[in-house]
């Protein structure tokens, strides 16, 4: 007789309890820890030119993860985030190439002025569901990249360059090296991450949640639901444009591209193939985005055709999505 | 003072009248059904009452305060909470995770962005105590889209409890359940404080006359007869439009 028929069903869950952690969230984090300790340690190992995907993966990664604050938690699918990467990108822009200020203030007066024009923009959008506010979001955001192509004093459609990355010369090395760069970002995304873990964790968190699940009941239970529905939009907005300020710091520019509704799409891709309502879900729909995108590049031109396949396929396959899947073989090893 | 107390109301949908001149008054304490056949208006007076849908005239006050209408989330802070005749439950979350939200609406950790749900114990402890008012404190950890029917209707007037109301509104709550659901959901409300005022919508008339003190008939948005059970079951334009013979 096996030790586990021996144990009755009560013991059996007196010994799960006295675990440290649940086995689901224990593989969890053993995922986590494989994931941390590879991104730390790739740049001794891999070539310059990973490096690079590896940097567009992770600022994909902040991007999408302010994607799946909105859509994943909060139930509120957007076409229109791009515009919050845009103005992430140009307020760094505008603060440290067109008005001389330092990277330190020009980066928070940038985040402070985003969930500023957010707030009110989520107060009209959320005021529709489903398509409309698909809709209305994706209007927002052609409006805006719109008046970033007439507009003469950032460069129309020509963009704005000359944006400087953060100084390290106190830590005696530069961010213009690729690797300091690569771990600069990194930082970033981490923290952002761990911000984004902390909002859905928080009471705060589990409200967007339930709204996603049952707007109505959660009205009835007393929460003024409009209000939760904005912050989520603002904060989504922030994450958001954290990820255009490391863009554009990347590229050293920021032109009306940043903003335009592909990025929007593409954002909302790399939610689902990771995974939506799971934090590190859109670090992994980026990553695999953008290899896949990169290696079918590299076979054909026609890479967008295959890339709508292999997106057809994730989906089929993969309910909820990489991590979900994952956590649903964890589940069934349980 | 009325617990609830409804003055000349009136809703009218285009030229359909739902409700029309109905006044209602319900002492703190009291259990009071609202019965009547279907179309009578009765989810509609319920969905005026909480918030939902604009009356066309007329007045409603929550202990002596004017009902602000369109914020449901207001009338339930005020102290007036429902439970839902279809269930509104958070199907993909557990049963603790329900109550937890539940309870934390009315408490100011509501708003923590940046501190875990897990570090407000007293918001769970009030959760766990909502589960074994209604005996759940057994399925505290399973998935609501994992409960029996009879659990779900219990879990709904849970969450409605978790608002600590003093007028707990519910929509038929032993619709759908089976014999022995049923009577276990009548033992639970019958269990419940004395001091809470309970408004009770249900077309089973066992479960009604189980909880009920006062009856209120309502036929075509109008109140045909109001009185205790007795008065009721023996009034004949009830039994005539409602009742039949088997309950007179």
């Amino acid at each position: 007789m096996s030790a586990d028929v021996a144990l009755s069903s009560e013991q059996r869950i007196g010994v799960l309890k006295r675990l440290p952690l649940p086995a689901s969230r224990r593989a969890y984090a053993a995922l986590f820890a494989l994931f941390a300790v590879s991104l730390c340690a790739l740049p001794s190992f891999v070539s310059g030119y990973v490096m690079t995907l590896a940097v567009e993966a992770m600022i994909a990664g902040v991007f999408a993860s302010g994607i799946n604050l909105l859509t994943g938690y909060t139930g509120l699918v957007s076409l229109g985030q791009a515009m919050f990467l845009g103005f992430g990108g140009y307020g760094i822009a505008i603060g440290t190439a067109l008005l001389g200020w330092p990277l330190w203030i020009s980066a928070p007066v940038t985040l402070v002025v985003v969930a500023a024009i957010a707030a009110p923009i989520g107060a009209i959008c959320t005021r529709t569901r489903g398509v409309e506010f698909l809709l209305i979001t994706l209007a927002f955001s052609q409006m805006f990249y719109g008046a970033a192509i007439k507009l003469r004093w950032t460069n129309g459609s020509d963009g704005m360059t000359g944006i400087p990355r953060p100084d390290l010369s106190l830590l005696g090395v530069s961010a213009d090296n690729p690797t300091v760069f690569y771990y600069y970002v990194l930082a970033v995304a981490v923290l952002s991450l761990l911000m984004l873990w902390r909002i859905v964790t928080s009471p705060f968190g589990s409200v967007l949640v339930g709204i996603r699940e049952n707007e109505r009941r959660m009205m009835s239970m007393g929460y003024s639901v409009a209000n939760y529905k904005i912050g989520s939009f603002a904060l989504a907005a922030v994450i958001c444009a954290v990820a255009g300020i490391l863009q554009s710091q990347y590229t050293y520019f920021v032109n009306p591209d940043a903003m335009s509704w592909q990025m929007s799409g593409e954002g909302v891709l790399m939610v689902i193939i990771g995974g939506a309502n799971v934090v590190l879900g859109p670090f992994v729909g980026a990553t695999v985005f953008v290899v896949v995108k990169q290696a079918l590049s590299m076979i054909t031109e026609e890479y967008n055709l295959f890339f709508g396949i292999f997106f057809m396929l994730v989906v089929a396959l993969f309910r909820g999505g990489v991590l979900g899947f994952i956590s649903t073989l964890i589940g069934k090893r349980q | 003072m009325s617990a609830l107390e409804i003055r000349n109301l009136r809703k009218a949908f285009g030229g359909l009248q739902v409700i029309s001149d109905l006044d209602l008054k319900v002492p703190p304490g009291q259990r009071h059904a609202v019965i009547g056949p279907n179309g009578a208006g009765k989810t509609t007076l319920f969905n005026i009452i909480t918030g939902w849908q604009p009356p066309t005239s007329g007045e409603i006050l929550i202990q002596g305060v004017p009902v602000q209408q369109g914020r449901p989330d207001l009338v339930t802070r005020g102290g007036l909470s429902r439970s839902f005749q279809k269930n509104m439950l958070l199907e993909s979350v557990t049963v603790l995770e329900n109550l937890r939200v539940a309870c934390q609406a009315l408490d100011a950790s509501r708003h923590s962005v940046f501190r875990s749900s897990r570090s407000f114990s007293d918001v769970i402890r009030k959760a766990r105590r909502a589960a074994e008012q209604m005996h759940l404190d057994t399925v505290l950890d399973r998935k609501v889209n994992e409960l029996s029917y009879g659990q779900k209707r219990q879990l709904e007037v849970a969450i409605a409890l978790c608002a600590e109301p003093k007028i707990l509104l519910m929509d038929e709550p032993a619709a759908g359940t089976s014999p022995d659901e049923r009577n276990s959901l009548i033992k639970l409300i019958n269990g419940l404080s004395p001091e809470l005022t309970i408004l009770l919508v249900e077309h089973d008339m066992d479960v009604v006359f189980a909880i009920c003190d006062i009856i209120t008939v309502l036929s075509y948005g109008r109140v045909l007869a109001t009185g205790t059970k007795d008065q009721i079951q023996s009034n004949p334009q009830v039994i005539e439009a409602y009742l039949g013979r088997r309950h007179a």
